[in-house]
């Protein structure tokens, strides 16, 4: 290998003679690296494109866990108590209240708008006193942890652009999603796992979800989130071929190493030295892949605490086992989507059922997590794109009522990672349609969220096509109320 | 290492300044830059955003001799008397620029630079991509000899001046392997291979070129490249992404390569092509460009948010394609850094806000959403001709029998009977039973009547009328107040969620309007009444038509008169029926506005045209019998032509048949019709649309209405213009950026990279170009040649600086780290398509038919939303035929850097990255290659296995393997082999991989084993890596 050559990489690290993790993160395992073309090699040198070297503040978290509950959970049903609703069920929603707002052209246009109470009860749980309904008793379980936001506010109506909002600071497609950005801006604690993983509950209905969700949107597109499958290979293509054992692909991939050092004798090439490296991390990844996501060594007190559905793959209670597992071993961000909670109609039945399938595994992670020590530096978010309206879409007949979507308010409950547990933020009027103090904005929600992981998010930015953009926007206040 | 780092970063930026010290700062390379990126948000062309009304992108503001504060700005060559340059030195943070909350600074070398700049005198150009590019002289150069063409005098120019040599020639079997990939996208034939090494001249080397370019791959190569800027799917997008019919254009991109047109038609077609004159079905088809962003079908969603979306990616697709400018910037605020304003955005918007389209397509049918073109053969368009002609025929027929004099008549009358029925009533509804359901029973206009809810429909059990069947639906209306929207009726299966597909009676801004929908807007018919009805007064309505599929065959009776109507839509050619709600509903409709407590009383559905008499009857419950009792000679002449109309409806043999020949001529248009494909175009409204400025760029918030007009930086500009203006003033050899862009993007594809490396902001914010006059001599010979791709790919090839060997000398890599001064060729990765058409060919599985359908490979089976794979054929096309699915696009050709595709993108990136190993060492596609090719090999072979190695190196690096090489391989075969033997079930199940049947009478354990060979030479550097 030319002398020359290793230098010119060494203003960022050669791929030999360094550390694992260094050339791991060449590769977009993780941080966001150095690709080793020569064209990035020099891009790295004019590092201006915002790569932190150094987080702007001390952070409180270290690394996500998302919990996505995809389709707009309804707020009135889970945690955002109204009695007031009791006393004007059926009634019709005042225009005073609604003021105008652009309703979905799927309610829109419906003559009579009959407001409706939540068919549950609700209790107030913990040593703090918050009210959640009877549908989560695990999570009520687990109150004093947590902090609910009552008072979440988006501009979208349709899940499509709602989510992409959450999950990218636009309604828009094309910009990168929140992952992606703590990828690009902080990258990996693990050389042998990408930095940000997704898991998607597999058999479920409802909306679709995107690839672009966890996409790098104009980011290079090694900063784009992994999506683990369910099945045998969590990685497309992760195994070896049928009939092909791991000792004779190691036996193939060290003649194809000898063949690339054959050539490296005749002439340097960076990038060759870095495919070599490639070709060495891919074998690794075919041990360490299958070592995180196979949870057969976990001990039955774990299947207690997040439930049997835990041993079922591409479970929502997997998924968050094999979320505790990810963030045990420093995957930054790590994505679950669970589909489904778009009632519309049958919202009794509806959201018991999604309810089930969720609450036990999310109160089980944030006591896993507590348990292991892992709370205080990794932070917990549960909640979907918007919430629903105070409204019956359709008829008011029976348990078969639904709640369209509503951007105006919606709740969500985050733990760990710096945040206050046992606490309420946020507050919609009596009849939960409006925010009647402290709205929390997605943007607002964004800023908070790279506030705790140590960011300023104004200064966390990406130069594209001429303009600096950051995931915030131009737009975004630090939630501090809820900050421990 | 940061330690080293900063170290490396001083001695570069040490060596920037002073060398910035010895020549003159170069205002376009060293200020523009820094003043556009750290200045222009605060000081640029926004007008909203400036501060202190100081603007910094234009000579005349920031050198002007005005004061700020007692100083000129910038002072030329008077750096201390100059705001700026005090202002960028200080600490006060009140003075200091950039302001701490702008999170923008300085570094010190560029307050130095800026400085220096002031002091030699301040010097000021217009930015360069907005001036015409000049005819360029090529430079001279000290080395004579090594100059091929023109391009390399300028490449070899800057090279001597950085006192460094250009690399050797490459190999010739390296030179050939590039040349093949970039121009087909293949690997060359051998017998190209032996003839270029035989003979290495460049007489041979130009002839390969020649047959490259002539190759039907050469279209296919650059298709694959154009589809990533015309943002291509085979799927509508959002979130349903449902499949649509676009690959016709496709199609017509490798077709316009292959039969090289001229690039200013190319862009003039895929602009505007339904503009020009005679345009052909082809030209149209290009016109589906415009049409390939993401479509939505989201219940609930606005339609004019979504609609507003497409024109939006319209207008940010011409920019980005075709002038380099990132024009998104300006639709919610002025450009930021370029003399764009946000009026000019929506002047460009404008163009392309003019088509008959609807924010949604429909969720319930698969209707094209219009404008469509309809893919018919000459046979099918000579049929519709002659079934044109035939109705046209039966018509002047029926006007004829309707017009002559008919003694049949004069009897009938002496001797008709007196009736107050009419024929023909399908089902009549009078709501005298109180079984209303959520609707009111309440006094009607006879009887009792229905109020209706708005949310609760009433259910008819007919009304499943074709498009040719003559038909009248009548009724009592009475509207509590003026609505802006409700549904009075309707037969279809939903509004905007099926498109309307149907027929329906509306209340718009009170008016009523009657239509026939196939897809609305742009495939139907309506009328409108021009009056208001009165509302809290009862009204009676029929709606009337004739079967022709024509706005002037469909009718508003109002009170038993023809109201006064304007026609808003005349285009129906395609079937109204099929969507599912099947029969007429009153008052409610899924997802629409239903007509609350609207009154409805004695509704009638007739499934023939009723006449005037008649529908005079229905009104007054009293004309037909007191026509018919009249005596013969008591009737006025009005009355006598409706009896006669009546009696032809109803009575007249030869009438009657021949209406029903108009209706079987009518039904065998439709069968050649209803049928037909159809595909996205652009086509003009014939009444232009109202463009505004958006305030914020949003839907909802239009302000000052604008007409068409290009940006005013460009010169004059013809007003209301249209897309074909639009074409012409791109595609002017006067524009400064078209040549300049396309151009830069065949450097990139032929070098690796662009003159100016942001192919997509020619702006202010862009790169500025390495060499900029070459850029200019390129643009200029382009336009000169005619727009001739092939020519300038060809120029591009036949360079001495494209054949020069990959190979960097150890002082390039440091001193020209990017390689800008193209002392040697790039080596990359081969995009994603060219690796799989590769293995595809070498191993015999390539399918190589042009055009068609898309295909799914195995791959689309393992999509985020897998599809079914394809099977047979359908597994071995090439890459540019496989289906793409815009929200989750083809897995492997993603993992392997294919572009996303979800707007124009107009470079792809280059990441080295595990999971590139991954797939290819596991991908059954690769694995299948690999062991059909060791199959082949061991057939041909047998058990010379050196042999057949041999040739298998050769096939896929294209040269010969030295011995070390094949000992290397040989190793590898014999311990492969060693394990199959001792393994033989595993032999077994790694040759059925994939669906390639494979030959039994072979040994098993050998061609495995000969298969491992070829996977280990599908992950080898130069079988993957373009050198």
């Amino acid at each position: 290998m030319n002398a020359t050559t290793s230098q010119q990489c060494t203003g960022y690290d050669s791929p030999f003679g360094l550390s694992r993790r260094k050339v791991l993160q060449s590769f977009g395992m993780g941080l966001g690296s150095i690709a080793l073309t020569q064209m990035e090699c020099a891009r790295m040198l004019h590092a201006r494109d915002g790569i932190l070297k150094e987080v702007h503040h001390q952070p409180k978290a270290k690394r996500v866990i998302y919990l996505f509950q995809s389709g707009g959970p309804s707020q009135l049903d889970l945690f955002d108590y109204r009695p007031e609703l009791e006393k004007v069920h059926g009634q019709q929603l005042p225009d005073e209240i609604r003021k105008g707002q652009r309703l979905t052209a799927m309610s829109g246009n419906q003559a009579s708008l009959p407001m409706v109470k939540s068919p549950f009860k609700y209790s107030q749980s913990g040593e703090s006193g918050q009210w959640i309904s009877e549908v989560l008793p695990n999570i009520a379980n687990i109150a004093d942890d947590i902090c609910i936001v009552r008072s979440m506010h988006t501009e979208a109506i349709n899940h499509g652009p709602a989510v992409t909002h959450m999950q990218t600071g636009s309604q828009f497609p094309g910009r990168p999603s929140m992952g992606a950005w703590l990828d690009y801006g902080l990258g990996t604690e693990n050389d042998d796992l990408p930095a940000f993983v997704v898991l998607v509950t597999k058999n479920k209905g409802g909306q679709p979800l995107l690839t672009r969700l966890w996409g790098s949107g104009f980011l290079p597109s090694r900063f784009q989130g992994t999506r683990f499958r369910s099945g045998q290979d969590p990685v497309l293509y992760l195994s070896n071929p049928q009939g092909l054992s791991a000792e004779a692909r190691r036996q193939m991939l060290d003649r194809l190493k000898d063949l690339h050092e054959l050539k490296l004798q005749k002439q340097s090439h960076p990038d060759l030295e870095s495919r070599i490296a490639q070709y060495e991390l891919a074998f690794r990844m075919q041990q360490s892949i299958p070592e995180v996501t196979n949870t057969a060594d976990e001990p039955e007190h774990t299947f207690k605490l997040y439930g049997e559905a835990a041993k079922n793959p591409g479970s929502y209670s997997a998924n968050c086992l094999l979320a505790r597992r990810l963030a045990e071993r420093g995957v930054r961000f790590i994505q679950l989507y669970h589909p489904g909670w778009d009632q519309h109609g049958g919202l009794v039945g509806g959201l018991r059922n999604q309810a089930k399938e969720t609450d036990q595994a999310s109160a089980a992670l944030v006591t896993d997590l507590k348990q292991r020590g892992l709370l205080d530096d990794t932070l917990i978010i549960w909640g979907g794109e918007f919430g629903r309206t105070n409204y019956c879409q359709g008829k008011l007949n029976g348990e078969n009522f639904g709640r369209d979507h509503h951007p105006r308010c919606f709740s969500l409950w985050m733990a760990g990672g710096g945040i206050k547990g046992g606490v309420t933020h946020g507050e919609t009027d009596p009849l939960g349609y409006n925010i009647a103090n402290n709205g929390v904005h997605v943007h607002d929600f964004h800023a908070t969220i790279l506030h705790l992981l140590g960011i300023d998010h104004e200064r966390l930015t990406y130069k594209y096509q001429g303009r600096r953009f950051r995931l915030t926007d131009v737009h975004g206040e630090v939630v501090s109320n809820i900050i421990r | 290492m940061r330690f080293v780092t900063v170290l490396f970063s001083i001695l570069i930026f040490a060596t920037h300044v002073s060398a910035a010290k010895k020549q003159p700062v170069d205002f376009i390379r060293d200020i523009k830059p820094i003043l556009s990126d750290r200045c222009f948000n605060c000081h640029g062309p926004d007008a909203n955003n400036r501060q202190a009304d100081l603007r910094l992108d234009l000579k005349e503001e920031a050198l002007a001799a005005i004061t700020f504060e007692g100083n000129h700005v910038i002072w030329a060559g008077r750096a201390n008397k100059s705001e700026l340059i005090k202002r960028i030195h200080s600490d006060n943070p009140d003075f200091k620029m950039p302001p701490a909350d702008s999170k923008l600074e300085l570094t010190d070398e560029e307050i130095e630079l800026l400085t220096l700049w002031v002091e030699q005198g301040a010097q000021w150009e217009n930015h360069w991509s907005f001036e015409t590019p000049k005819n360029q002289t090529p430079p001279k150069t000290k080395n004579k000899a090594w100059s091929t063409n023109e391009i390399d005098q300028f490449i070899l120019r800057r090279i001597e001046e950085a006192g460094l040599t250009p690399a050797k020639q490459a190999t010739p079997t390296t030179l050939i392997r590039r040349l093949a990939f970039d121009i087909t996208g293949l690997p060359p034939s051998q017998d190209q291979v032996k003839r270029y090494s035989n003979n290495p001249s460049l007489d041979v080397y130009n002839k390969i070129v020649d047959e490259l370019l002539a190759d039907k791959h050469y279209g296919e190569r650059m298709a694959s490249t154009w589809l990533d800027v015309a943002r291509y799917s085979d799927t509508f997008g959002y979130q349903v992404d449902r499949d649509r019919y676009v690959w016709p254009y496709r199609d017509w991109v490798i077709n316009s390569f292959n039969q090289n047109l001229a690039y200013n038609q190319f862009v003039t077609e895929q602009l505007a092509g339904d503009l020009l004159e005679n345009a052909t079905d082809s030209q149209r088809i290009a016109t589906t460009f415009n049409r390939l962003h993401s479509q939505k079908v989201e219940g609930g969603s606005v339609p004019e948010e979504f609609r507003t979306e497409y024109v939006a990616d319209r207008t940010h697709t011409f920019g980005t394609a075709f002038l380099g400018l990132t024009l998104e910037c300006c639709r919610c605020h002025d450009h930021k850094y370029d003399p764009f304003t946000q009026k000019e955005y929506y002047q460009l918007f404008a163009y392309f806000n003019n088509i008959d389209e609807a924010g949604l397509y429909s969720y319930f049918t698969t209707s094209t959403p219009t404008p469509t073109l309809r893919i018919l053969s000459d046979e099918q368009k000579k049929q519709i001709d002659v079934a044109e002609q035939t109705i046209a025929k039966e018509v002047t027929k029926l006007h004829k029998l309707a017009n002559a004099a008919n003694p049949d008549f004069e009897r009938w009358l002496e001797k008709r009977e007196v009736t107050s029925e009419i024929i023909g009533l399908d089902q009549e509804l009078t709501f005298e039973d109180a079984k209303t359901g959520a609707n009111k029973s309440v006094e009607g206009k006879v009887g009792k009547g229905i109020e209706l809810t708005g949310d609760d429909a009433v259910g008819l059990s007919v009304g499943n009328y074709s498009r040719n069947t003559p038909f009248t639906v009548s009724l009592w209306f009475n509207t509590p107040d003026i609505k802006e929207r409700a549904v009075v009726f309707h037969r279809s299966r939903a509004w905007t969620d099926s498109a309307s597909r149907g027929y329906q009676m509306l209340i718009e801004e009170g008016h009523i309007s009657v239509s026939l929908i196939h897809f609305w807007p742009g495939n139907s018919i309506r009328v409108r009444t021009r009056k208001t009805l009165a509302p809290q007064q009862w009204h009676h309505l029929s709606m009337v038509y004739d079967g022709s599929s024509e706005a002037n065959g469909l009718k508003i009776y109002l009170n038993g008169t023809p109201a006064d109507t304007e026609i808003i839509k005349d285009n129906l050619y395609k079937n109204i029926t099929g969507s599912g709600g099947d029969n007429i509903a009153i008052g409610q409709r899924f997802r629409d506005k239903g007509f609350k407590q609207g009154l409805i009383d004695e509704f009638k559905v007739f499934n023939r045209q009723l006449s005037a008499l008649e529908l005079q009857h229905v009104f007054d419950e009293e004309t037909l019998p007191n026509t018919l009792a009249t005596r013969a000679t008591e009737l006025n002449a009005e009355q006598k032509h409706e009896l006669k109309q009546y009696y032809l409806d109803l009575f007249d043999e030869a009438y009657g048949n021949q209406l029903a020949t108009l209706k079987s001529a009518r039904e065998q248009r439709s069968k050649l019709l209803d049928g037909a494909q159809e595909i996205m175009v652009m086509e003009e409204m014939k009444t232009r649309r109202k463009t505004f400025l958006l305030n914020r760029g949003a839907y909802d918030q239009p302000t000052e209405s604008v007409a068409t007009a290009t940006p005013s930086i460009f010169g004059d500009s013809s007003e209301n213009g249209n897309r074909l203006t639009l074409a012409h003033w791109v595609t002017s050899p006067q524009n400064p950026l078209t040549a300049r862009v396309y151009v830069n993007r065949i450097w990139q594809m032929m070098l690796g990279k662009g003159l100016v490396k942001t192919p997509e902001d020619f702006g202010s914010q862009g790169a500025i170009p390495t060499h900029p006059k070459l850029l200019d001599w390129l643009s200029t010979s382009f336009v000169e040649s005619g727009w001739d791709t092939k020519a300038l790919i060809k120029l591009i090839a036949s360079s001495s600086t494209y054949r020069q060997s990959s190979q960097a000398s150890a002082d390039e890599l440091v001193t020209d780290p990017e390689n800008d001064l193209l002392t040697h060729a790039n080596r990359y990765q081969l995009p994603a398509e060219m690796l799989r058409d590769n293995a595809l060919l070498v191993s015999g599985l390539l399918v190589d038919k042009q055009g068609g359908p898309s295909v799914k490979p195995y791959e689309v089976a393992e999509s985020f939303k897998p599809v079914a794979r394809g099977k047979g054929e359908q597994l071995y096309r090439r890459s540019l035929y496989t289906y793409w699915r815009r929200t989750a696009p083809a897995p492997v050709m993603m993992t392997l850097d294919a572009a996303k595709r979800e707007v124009c993108s107009v470079a792809r990136e280059r990441t080295s990255n595990p999971l590139h190993a991954i797939v290819l060492l596991n991908d059954p596609q690769y694995v299948e290659a690999a062991r059909k090719m060791g199959e082949n090999l061991v057939k041909a072979f047998g058990n010379d296995h050196q042999a057949a190695m041999a040739k298998a190196f050769e096939q896929l690096t294209s040269r010969v393997a030295e011995d070390a090489e094949l000992a290397v391989i040989s190793i590898s075969f014999q311990q492969q082999l060693a394990y199959f033997k001792k393994y033989p079930d595993e032999a077994n199940k790694f040759l059925s991989t994939g669906d390639a049947p494979r030959d039994m009478n072979l040994p098993a354990d050998q061609v495995a084993a000969m298969g491992m060979v070829i996977n280990l030479l599908l992950n080898y550097d130069e079988c993957v890596v373009r050198q």
